[in-house]
């Protein structure tokens, strides 16, 4: 895990902190991914609520690209700690350039549920690479009444 | 975009397991317990399991989700099947949660008005616990 060329080595600027987790896009590592997402949601001084949500959505982010990336491929989740929240983008590589993630789900529900903010971010191509497919999502770290 | 990960699956090495226990604590009740993590790996182990006491028995249902440790959209779909089901035969689902990582999923996404919720065996009509 320690990829020193990573593009987003975990530094501090501008008061936020990254952590970039890569695994391969399988479910058997999500629950790897999510307590990573509960351990920075706590250190972040989450409430209870906010770091359950968290955890919950960052797996929801993940079971539904592992459900669309290409054999064998990689997942990369990274975690934009700031002062008032935690900004996670997840990002998969898919075979078919068109590949998307269905929001008419249930599961996507349920995140629209748990995150302050999520969107779709799709990447035809990238550097020459194969096409990728992602979720961003915002956390506050003190949930707002809705 | 990046590189692909050398080892391709990780599945066996990771492979998560869920406990579930069916009983008949007294007449008329059967009781599910369950403990472990309910996510996409896990709930169709879940599903199966409500599946037994929702169909398998008649009386009083209920399923003890107090060793749950996490419960993802996954579980809360599957959990909503059973509700349905038992519905269908005129009953409704008693769940026991006590914690968080429960109560919480199902709260914040109104599945808790699918069931009668309680935090202990005890108030959720069971005389003796274990």
């Amino acid at each position: 895990m320690s990829d020193l060329d990573s593009p987003h080595p975990a530094e501090t600027l501008d008061g936020v902190s990254t952590v970039e987790v890569r695994t391969s896009a399988s479910a058997a590592l999500i629950p790897t991914i999510r307590a990573v997402a509960s351990d920075l949601a706590a250190r972040a001084d989450f409430d209870l609520d906010a770091i359950s949500d968290l955890r919950m959505a960052v797996d929801e982010a993940c079971a539904t690209l592992v459900d669309v990336a290409a054999p064998r491929s990689a997942l990369r989740c990274t975690f934009h700690v700031r002062v008032d929240g935690i900004e996670v983008r997840v990002e998969v590589e898919v075979d078919e350039p068109a590949a998307t993630v269905s929001t008419d789900t249930f599961g996507w529900r349920v995140l629209q549920t748990l995150a302050d903010e999520v969107d779709v971010l799709a990447a035809p191509t990238a550097d020459g690479g194969r096409p990728t497919v992602g979720i961003r999502l915002d956390k506050l770290a003190g949930d707002p009444p809705r | 975009m990046f590189d692909t990960i050398p080892s391709a699956t990780g599945d066996d090495a990771a492979a998560q397991a869920i406990v579930t226990a069916l009983t008949r604590p007294q007449s008329g009740t059967a009781l599910l317990t369950v403990a472990g993590e309910i996510d996409t790996v896990t709930a169709p182990h879940l599903e199966v399991a409500l599946d037994t006491l929702v169909g398998a028995t008649d009386g009083t249902l209920v399923a003890d989700l107090t060793g749950i440790t996490f419960l993802a959209s996954s579980g809360l779909a599957v959990l909503i099947q059973a509700a349905h089901r038992a519905d269908r035969s005129g009953r409704r689902l008693r769940l026991v949660v006590s914690g968080r990582q429960v109560r919480r999923p199902l709260e914040i996404t109104g599945t808790d008005q699918l069931f009668d919720m309680y935090t202990d065996r005890a108030s959720a009509g069971l005389a003796c616990d274990d």
